[in-house]
């Protein structure tokens, strides 16, 4: 028989925390793009319109830029950034081709609805060189698509529009119950785009890809309403330890 | 845009199906949904304002199919229409047509298109003349605007205007017209037309119409832009003039509407008046097969690429391409190459390797402080939120949004605080006895200019823990105090009490709250013995489980174990139990009484239904379960049961 001196207490449970699972999703989106040899940028989530949609070519006339899409600051002086594009445009300012970036963090446009949220993330990324054309584009976005979802899955190439990559692509995969669902856009950056940025266009070419960060982390972790990631409930945040 | 097949279909002699046009429409970018067994309701892209049209989805269609893109038009000879009309804004409206019907005889009743565009797309007819402008917008893209002839002056001119009009919309609505806005204005001032978005009631048409003054125009994208929305009119012509229509399709546009006027009705006299303000250039593109090949990675002859471009409508003259007039978003070499790869698809142009040079490969820092901070956090049992940054207060040195969601979210924050609290307080609301957060975000203020800065926020209430040796003790400063040194015993963190006074809120427990910019950890030696504790990859992804939105049950039992070996026993035992209720099982005490031979064992249960709200009897049944299971292991009783 045991002794009252031998007893063992109960195991004190694992009180862990936890990252938030978009966190976790936008560093494993980060790590698959270093992966292939691109490195995070980061930059300010306050814009100017310069950077946000200038040098991205996107025009004054461009709907992106109503007062119903984008949100301005003091005055109209300037925006909340609507994608992490700008960060790419400042980096490429500042650095010599060739060269392969990632901007990664919170954009923000106006929309609040079950399936809008007016705050969410993007990982995107840019690669600019000597030779690069749409049918590398393809190879790197298969083997993305591969390094998220397995090598098994189907993908569709679809052209779409974006002003700072021509042509344009939007990437769909295709899911377990045959419907196709749209994951990434991608394109040959725009030589308008790399002009902007003081680097020769008839020398160098680029490629850009943007995904959404809630939209893979919906698919893997079968998340249906986004709302939900941004509730702060530990029922929710507990399941992702 | 709602398209039906049969629409379509009716003007492609080889007969596709719905599914390979369907096919088609994907392979060239229109993205859509087949609804009611035969409508494409396809999202075009912003810059194909070109295809928002019969004729414009079959000029695409003519790629893949031999199409007949033409419809009937009036052939005959038309007498010139004197209107005096001013443009006093031609870079807004370079090009202008208008068109004057009488009618003599009776209206009959719909037939061919006309019929088929009512019947088939639900459509609610309105009156002969703006019936018949809708379908021409459907057919051809072009926006047309009747006016009944008796309604309006021969005196008219089209301008930007900055004045304030009151002005009352064909569809009943009252607007007040602000900023610069380009309108229709009689001559004595009365505003008759909000150009391009909607025309006014005063001059619309009636099912009395019996003449009427059709307006055809191109308006520059610019000047409509944002316009429908910023008076909260849905305007099918204002969309399509913000895309682009065709500078040069007044005359057929018009003459098909006089065909299907004259297919319904006797017309007595037909007069047009035309008037282009500039000469449309159509965009030159060299056609360089290297270049283009180099874009996409293909390797097309130019009798390749020229036949591509052809099938779309483009002219190739010499080594250029000639852009058509309804395709204003082709400017560039990159935008021809968009081209051939539609033509092409996408899918069908072969992957080729891609290697990322070397030199591309810059490292950067890695922002490890910030992922020090995390995983020490996160070992210690805080999660991390993301909290919007829309704020209702106003600090000194907010910064203020200038279109707000709404008049809650119109400030952005300059600290973490009011999101962490409100966090906090939402877990509160749902029976949550210990909560740990943590946020890292970007906080943005105004101080000569923008400026911002990283901080941290950590919020805290409720019990230390959910285990035997802290359930009983409460948070306090000291706790997160002493927590900290473990990141670093060089830092003299002071975290704050927040009161709960303002904050609707029952609960007693002391909330402690710390921000910190992390720039002032920086120079600072942080612990890194907290590894990150978890890396997704690709294949560990776990699967969300439903939380419920019912509120919880909470059951504690006090056992009391006479044998030791038995205390094991018991205990493998409740935590083991499993039941869709039952959410959760933890020891809040344990107590070994040496003196009386005796083991305390303090056991919470919480039941949570994802159905309903759990009832007491359904918590009784399986408590009743577990007791009665539990008293059959020798020496274990529960006092006071």
């Amino acid at each position: 028989m045991s002794s009252f001196n031998d007893i063992k207490p109960p195991l004190l449970n694992d009180e862990i925390g936890s990252l938030h699972p978009i966190n976790q999703v936008k560093d494993f989106l980060l790590n698959v793009l270093k992966g292939f040899g691109f490195n995070e940028v980061d930059g300010p989530e306050i814009e100017s319109e310069r950077f946000n949609f200038d040098m991205l070519n996107i025009k004054k006339s461009h709907p992106a830029r109503q007062m119903h899409d984008t949100f301005y600051i003091q005055n109209k002086s300037n925006v909340l950034r609507t994608h992490t594009s700008p960060v790419q445009i400042r980096s490429m300012l500042n650095t010599n081709p060739p060269l392969a970036f990632t901007s990664a963090g919170k954009v923000y446009r106006k929309d609040d609805d079950a399936t809008h949220l007016p705050m969410f993330h993007q990982v995107e990324g840019i690669y600019l060189d000597k030779s690069v054309n749409f049918a590398q584009l393809k190879d790197l976005i298969h083997k993305i698509i591969y390094e998220i979802f397995g090598k098994e899955v189907q993908i569709r190439f679809r052209p779409s529009y974006f002003p700072f990559t021509e042509p344009s692509a939007e990437v769909d995969i295709l899911s377990e119950n045959g419907k196709w669902l749209e994951i990434l856009g991608c394109g040959i950056v725009n030589p308008i785009v790399i002009e902007n940025c003081n680097i020769d266009s008839s020398k160098y070419k680029g490629l850009a890809f943007g995904l959404g960060v809630e939209r893979i982390a919906m698919l893997k972790h079968e998340v249906n309403d986004i709302r939900d990631f941004y509730k702060s409930n530990l029922d929710f945040l507990n399941q992702f330890k | 845009m709602k398209v039906a097949y049969k629409h379509l279909v009716s003007h492609i002699p080889s007969k596709p199906g719905i599914f390979d046009i369907s096919e088609k429409f994907f392979q060239l970018g229109h993205e859509h949904e087949i609804i009611n067994g035969d409508i494409y309701d396809i999202e075009l892209t912003p810059n194909r304002g070109d295809c928002l049209s019969i004729k414009g989805l079959l000029r695409d269609l003519a790629v893949f199919y031999e199409v007949n893109p033409d419809f009937e038009i009036y052939k005959n000879d038309l007498n010139p229409l004197k209107i005096n009309f001013t443009n006093k804004a031609p870079n807004a409206c370079p090009h202008i047509s208008f068109c004057k019907i009488d009618l003599e005889g009776d209206i009959e009743p719909y037939k061919g298109e006309l019929k088929n565009y009512f019947d088939d797309m639900e459509v609610n007819k309105i009156n002969f003349f703006t019936d018949i402008s809708n379908y021409i917008s459907y057919e051809t893209g072009q926006p047309t605007h009747c006016y009944d002839a008796r309604k309006i002056k021969n005196n008219l001119s089209l301008d930007i205007s900055s004045l304030e009009h009151e002005f009352e919309t064909l569809i009943d609505k009252k607007i007040k017209l602000s900023g610069e806005n380009l309108v229709f204005v009689e001559k004595d001032g009365t505003v008759i037309n909000l150009a391009g978005i909607m025309g006014s009631m005063n001059t619309s048409c009636t099912s009395d119409t019996k003449s009427v003054i059709i307006e055809c125009a191109y308006f520059n994208p610019e000047i409509i832009i944002g316009k429908s929305v910023k008076y909260d009119i849905n305007s099918d012509a204002a969309y399509k003039f913000e895309r682009g229509v065709d500078p040069l399709c007044h005359e057929k546009v018009l003459r098909r509407f006089i065909k299907i006027v004259n297919d319904h009705s006797k017309i007595k006299n037909i007069e047009i008046f035309k008037k282009d303000y500039s000469d449309f250039k159509p965009n030159s593109i060299p056609l360089d097969e290297t270049r283009l090949n180099d874009i996409l990675g293909t390797s097309l002859s130019k009798n390749q690429l020229r036949e591509y471009l052809l099938k779309l409508g483009f002219d190739i003259r010499d080594s250029f391409a000639l852009t058509p007039s309804y395709r204003s978003d082709i400017k560039t070499e990159n935008d021809i190459a968009e081209e051939i790869a539609r033509i092409i698809g996408y899918d069908n142009i072969q992957a080729q390797p891609l290697k990322i040079q070397k030199e591309a490969i810059v490292n950067y820092d890695s922002k490890h402080h910030e992922e020090l901070i995390k995983n020490f956090l996160i070992n210690n049992g805080f999660f991390e939120v993301i909290s919007n940054p829309f704020v209702n207060s106003e600090r000194e040195n907010s910064i203020k949004i200038d279109n707000p969601l709404d008049s809650k979210r119109k400030y952005l924050r300059t600290d973490l605080q009011e999101s962490l609290v409100e966090s906090l307080l939402y877990n509160e609301k749902r029976q949550k006895d210990s909560v740990k957060l943590f946020e890292i975000a970007e906080v943005y203020y105004s101080s000569d200019g923008i400026k911002n800065n990283k901080k941290l926020g950590i919020i805290c209430s409720g019990r230390l823990g959910r285990n035997y040796k802290d359930f009983s003790k409460k948070i306090n400063q000291n706790y997160l105090i002493d927590m900290l040194k473990g990141l670093s015993n060089k830092i003299n963190f002071k975290p704050l009490i927040i009161s709960r006074d303002n904050l609707n809120s029952k609960i007693k427990s002391q909330i402690i709250y710390l921000e910190i910019e992390l720039d002032d950890l920086k120079d600072h030696q942080l612990n890194h013995k907290f590894k990150n504790n978890k890396n997704l990859s690709r294949d560990n992804f776990l699967k969300y489980k439903q939380i419920s939105n019912y509120p919880s049950s909470t059951r504690d039992l006090s056992f009391s174990i006479k044998d030791i070996d038995r205390y094991y026993e018991l205990q493998n035992h409740i935590l083991s139990f499993k039941h869709e209720l039952l959410k959760e099982i933890f020891i809040f005490d344990f107590f070994v009484n040496k003196k009386n031979n005796e083991i305390k064992l303090g056991i919470r249960f919480i039941f949570q239904s994802k159905k309903s709200t759990i009832t007491d009897q359904e918590v009784n049944k399986l408590m009743d379960k577990i007791i009665k299971s539990s008293l059959v292991i020798e020496s274990v009783t529960i006092p006071g049961l």
